[in-house]
């Protein structure tokens, strides 16, 4: 063979090579879903099969009947004979005891009651308990001092439930809680009723009731056993102490840097594991000295979260934690951290799921109480078995993709108890933009355009945020008019909001966002008009200037659109007009004002949008605005009244603007026409419109349905808990204090709304691109820096190019 | 008789020299084989879908004809985009070039031509972002210039949201492209033979003769390449004008890639074949015709 012959057979194959490799860099191997990795086990029992196969083996979640209605559970625990033991209380009359299983879990008997002074009084409350694997207690007591303060004692309770006060003290509190000032607490702990949260919320939250009298120096946060022996408590400066439990002896005292926010403590045979924000810091116990980090088990918890839960085995080797994502395996000194359930197939992805004990009953069997609003519990509390099935799918036949621009409570919280009824199907929700990712809102779209367009796109959508009309004149969207409104009785105007006039329905709302105002007479009328309100010179004074313009804009938008699809711009000059008339003279000060954080009932804190009423209802009460508003898409009747009477003739009613009987559509729900699983897509979409659906409340918007509508306002969860709550706000104003009785809802209250929703017609237009162009410029005319016209002109500008596109 | 053998010799002399091209031809075949597979699947294919695109509905595929070429022709957004894009063209593509040839012929001549020359080349090393978030911190209301304006009891303006957003972009053009046009340019001086200046000059020709008579006919080759990499260049404008400003900045640096991004968001797959096509033809046609210039200019 020549030189020459060499040369170009090289040549032919290197073209070839070519050819494959540029090919081969096109082929569709995509990387696997990570939501199938619920498959994974330690144990090597799962079955998970050669490549190409089907791979077998998943957790399967039971709720427990377990005959016993807990009001609250503090601690579970499998002592060392077998025995499941649960410290709680009946939530039929609050007794707080200990129950034990001998038969796994399935039914509970009261093994004793706890003595009376640690049963809530007068006296005091209990608020932390933990059991041992010998089957002791330990209790974290508040005595309420007379005219001095709370003291937080330890009782030690034996295994039949003898008590002894553990002889120590803590010392006051130094330096700043890690956790927020602002609370929600029920003040039925001091009278003995039956309200028992465990957050440290509620706790946290006797440090700031002066207006009540009282004070406290210190209180225990969270309490573990520490073998059967000692114990760790946490307290308000997140200190941790190690405590003997017989002689009350203080062995060491972890204290933390003030730049770490300690989150929780467990214990793992000899070791402390301190869950940060942003790190697992473990301890040896005898030692007292911090152990090296063990880097798997920072990166597993970075991704997975920390720890809501946690429990171990082999003698502290292995450890088990609950995290959002689902339960996580750890063994200490490995390079794996295993996640065993994907929080997303199970009740444990759900919003309102919050674990309180994990107990592994063996390595296939495992016992969850959480505080879960998705249980059939009366009072939430529920107990959870997780079952390794070896013969069923790791991850369900049917994957239903459903996506959103903005992350949605109420559909995680919908997934959750659908997939508990349909086993058989996934649902893999994606919320594009999310704090993770820096993604805006024009690139998640172009991705989702990619996506559909290459036959990989989401079945269902949720349309907020969307150019939906656009979606629909393009063909995006099924009709569901066949689908929806079946059910239940609807809100007709607002479930028919995108109805073209063929009658079909490409969108339809799931809720509803109601633009509520709230002032004294003085400012306010319900009923008012939008150039009367705005006739009042600086009747915004004091407001955000950017919210205020995007508040009106959902009740003015709306009155903009011509028929030829421009807007008008006369309409837009007398809106910012009459807008910078009401809102007066700027203060450049308000650039450095605190956003308020609200907190919600279960202690869940939360950042409220600056659009939603509920973010203004401390500035109009306390008199630093005038008037409230907003859109509601959660009722809170009990403060809306506190407000009204702090106000003495305060009153709401629908926000005025230049359209009339406007609301804002909610949870846009559509179904792609490219998708491939469409009966899979319409079954959850009738779900989503379903009674049982509807009734989610998590802030998101009303109801469309109106008996789950009048649900979620009626306030009927505090029938028989109707008690004083305090709220205080954040920031510098923490001695503002605003307290109601948590009370249902008044009939003719319940009335008002149910006609304030009965009455809107007009959708508000949900047009992002619009809406940012108005606020900015509106931004700008309420500061001053522009005039209303020159606004208009630069609004034209942009949105006429928008509208011709 | 001698004639027809003659005949026999020809035809076999003919044949032989077209086995001998078609062997040849075969060869070369072979050779751009790989590299007009790629341009087939990456380019000619997947233009044919946009042809074929621009005559069909955007989702349902249904046959519109010519439907989309009526829509996209009465869209004011794209009319607007054509103007602003031909404007911005129009305005930078002689400007460059210009100032480019000037400087190279200037830097032709220095000492630390090179040095200089290198230095031109720095805001091609830039990545856009970086460009992007200089011009925000420049020319935002309230941004550096306004702050020196202010200093200087001049008011400022609101820079991006008014007409001089289109010469900031024609400004950050210039100063992006400029290096490599200048490269450009003092390749092709580069390319000119002394001798024929030294010749010149002999015979008694002036500084402005040489450049005018020598220099700028030896660069038409030059000036051929330069012209359609400028021009190809202008489009690539849109990234800063995009990080700077968004999916809808001031309608007079509004540009057709903001209409085909915006497009693709709302699925008007065929408005953006339909004006694709429109663009493809337009830019062939002009490529073409300034060859052809040049082409005749030449004979």
């Amino acid at each position: 063979m020549n030189h020459k012959t060499i040369k170009r057979i090289t040549g032919i194959l290197l073209s070839v090579l070519l050819v494959c490799g540029t090919l081969a860099g096109c082929s569709g191997k995509e990387q696997e879903e990570i939501s199938g990795s619920a498959n994974k086990n330690t144990s090597g029992t799962n079955t998970k099969e050669e490549a190409g196969e089907r791979a077998m083996g998943r957790f399967l979640e039971e709720e427990m009947d377990t005959g016993v209605v807990f009001g609250n559970i503090y601690d579970m625990k499998k002592l060392e004979d077998g025995t499941l033991r649960i410290l709680g209380a009946d939530g039929d009359n609050g007794q707080k005891g200990a129950w034990d299983s001998k038969d796994q879990g399935v039914s509970w008997e009261k093994a004793y009651d706890f003595p009376t002074e640690l049963q809530d009084s007068d006296e005091g409350y209990m608020e932390y308990a933990a059991l041992s694997s010998d089957g002791q207690a330990v209790c974290a007591y508040n005595q309420i001092q007379k005219g001095s303060g709370v003291l937080s004692v330890l009782y030690l309770l034996d295994k039949e439930g003898k008590g002894s006060r553990i002889d120590y003290t803590f010392p006051q509190s130094s330096g700043e809680s890690s956790m927020a000032k602002s609370f929600v607490v029920s003040d039925d702990d001091l009278e003995g009723g039956p309200s028992e949260d465990t957050n440290e919320a509620d706790a946290a939250s006797e440090e700031d009731t002066e207006n009540t009298g009282k004070s406290v120096s210190n209180l225990i946060l969270g309490i573990q056993f520490l073998g059967n022996d000692q114990i760790l408590a946490k307290d308000m400066s997140d200190t941790v102490y190690q405590i003997s439990i017989a002689d009350g002896s203080l062995k060491h005292t972890y204290e933390f840097d003030g730049s770490i926010d300690t989150h929780q403590v467990y214990v793992s045979g000899k070791k402390m594991l301190v869950f940060t924000s942003s790190e697992v810091l473990l301890y040896d116990t005898e030692t007292g000295e911090q152990l090296p980090a063990e880097e798997t088990l920072q990166k597993g918890t970075a991704e997975s979260g920390r720890f809501q839960a946690m429990d171990s085995i082999n003698e502290g080797e292995s450890v088990y934690g609950l995290a959002s994502g689902g339960l996580y395996h750890y063994k200490f000194g490995g390079s794996v951290m295993e996640q065993l359930i994907d929080g997303s197939m199970t009740s444990m992805g759900a919003p309102s799921f919050y674990p309180i004990a994990l107990t592994m009953l063996d390595e296939q069997n495992l016992l969850v109480a959480a505080n879960d609003g998705n249980s059939d519990s009366p009072t939430g509390i529920a107990l959870l078995k997780y079952t390794y099935s070896a013969d069923t799918p790791a991850k369900p036949d049917k994957e239903l993709k459903v996506y959103s621009l903005y992350d949605n409570r109420e559909m995680r919280q919908s997934i959750s108890r659908f997939q508990k009824e349909h086993t058989d199907i996934y649902v893999n929700y994606q919320a594009a933009m999310s704090e993770e990712n820096a993604v805006n809102v024009s690139d998640a779209l172009k991705t989702l355009t990619t996506e559909i367009m290459a036959g990989k796109g989401p079945d269902l959508l949720i349309l907020d945020g969307m150019p939906v009309k656009t979606y629909i004149e393009k063909g995006i969207l099924k009709d569901v008019s066949s689908l929806i409104g079946k059910d239940g009785d609807y809100f007709e105007k607002i479930l028919k909001a995108y109805q073209d006039e063929q009658g079909q329905i490409c969108a339809a709302p799931a809720r509803f966002m109601l633009p509520i105002a709230q002032a004294g007479s003085a400012y306010y009328t319900p009923g008012q008009d939008f150039d009367s309100l705005t006739e009042n010179k600086g009747v915004f004074a004091g407001m955000e200037p950017k919210p205020v313009v995007e508040k009106f804009w959902y009740t003015c938008g709306a009155a903009w659109q011509k028929e030829d699809g421009t807007l008008d711009a006369a309409k837009i000059t007398d809106f910012l007009t009459k807008l910078k008339n009401a809102y007066g003279e700027y203060e450049n000060s308000m650039d450095d004002m605190d956003m308020t954080v609200g907190f919600t009932m279960d202690g869940n804190t939360e950042e409220i949008g600056k659009v939603s009423f509920s973010y203004g209802d401390f500035d109009l009460a306390f008199g630093r605005t005038n008037i409230n508003i907003g859109l509601l898409g959660k009722l809170d009747y009990g403060m809306m009244s506190a407000v009204n009477k702090k106000l003495q003739d305060g009153d709401y009613g629908l926000m005025p603007g230049q359209a009339e009987n406007v609301f804002v559509p909610s949870m846009i729900m559509g179904i792609s026409s490219k998708s491939n699983q469409t009966e899979t897509a319409e079954q959850f979409l009738t779900y989503l419109f379903s009674q049982e659906s509807q009734k989610i409340s998590q802030s998101g918007g009303l109801p469309v349905e109106k008996e789950a509508f009048r649900s979620v306002i009626d306030g009927h969860q505090y029938r028989d808990y109707e008690s004083l709550v305090c709220v205080g706000s954040s920031g510098d104003n923490m001695d503002e204090v605003l307290d109601y009785a948590m009370s249902p809802t008044p009939e003719e209250e319940i009335k008002k709304f149910t006609d304030l929703a009965e009455s809107l017609t007009t959708p508000a237009l949900r047009d992002d691109v619009i809406k940012d162009v108005v606020s900015e410029q509106g931004e700008k005319v309420l500061k001053g820096e522009i005039s209303p016209e020159e606004a208009t002109d630069a609004i034209m500008q942009k949105v006429n190019i928008y509208l011709a596109e | 008789m001698g004639g027809i053998m003659k005949k026999p010799y020809r035809l076999t002399k003919a044949r032989h020299a077209k086995i001998a091209f078609n062997h040849k031809s075969f060869h070369g075949f072979l050779w751009i084989l790989p590299s007009l597979l790629g341009v087939l699947v990456f380019y000619l294919l997947p233009y044919a879908d946009v042809v074929r695109r621009s005559f069909f509905g955007a989702v349902d595929n249904h046959f519109t004809g010519l439907d989309n070429y009526r829509v996209v022709l009465e869209n004011t957004a794209f009319l607007l985009a054509v103007k602003n894009t031909l404007r911005f063209t129009i305005f930078c593509i002689p400007a460059l070039i210009l100032t480019a040839l000037l400087c190279a012929v200037v830097l032709y001549r220095s000492k630390y031509g090179g040095i200089i020359k290198s230095a031109f080349l720095m805001p091609m090393a830039l990545p856009a972002v970086s460009v992007a978030l200089m011009w925000r911190l420049l020319f935002h209301s309230q941004g550096i210039v306004n702050q020196w304006l202010t200093h200087s009891s001049v008011s400022g303006t609101d820079w991006m949201n008014s007409e001089n957003a289109f010469w900031i972009l024609v400004g950050s053009y210039l100063w992006k492209n400029l290096g490599y046009d200048i490269v450009l340019w003092m390749a092709g001086l580069g390319g000119i033979s002394q001798n024929i200046y030294e010749a010149a000059r002999v015979d008694g020709a002036g500084e402005w003769q040489c450049f005018w008579k020598i220099t700028l006919p030896n660069l038409r080759t030059s000036f051929y390449t330069i012209t359609v990499l400028s021009f190809l260049n202008s489009f690539k404008v849109f990234r800063e004008a995009y990080l700077v400003a968004g999916d809808y900045p001031h309608e007079s640096i509004y540009m057709l890639q903001h209409l085909f991004n915006n497009w693709f968001r709302s699925f008007s797959f065929d408005k953006m074949a339909a004006a694709a096509v429109l663009e493809s033809l337009v830019l062939l046609l002009l490529i073409l015709l300034f060859q052809r210039t040049l082409e005749h200019s030449d004979n």
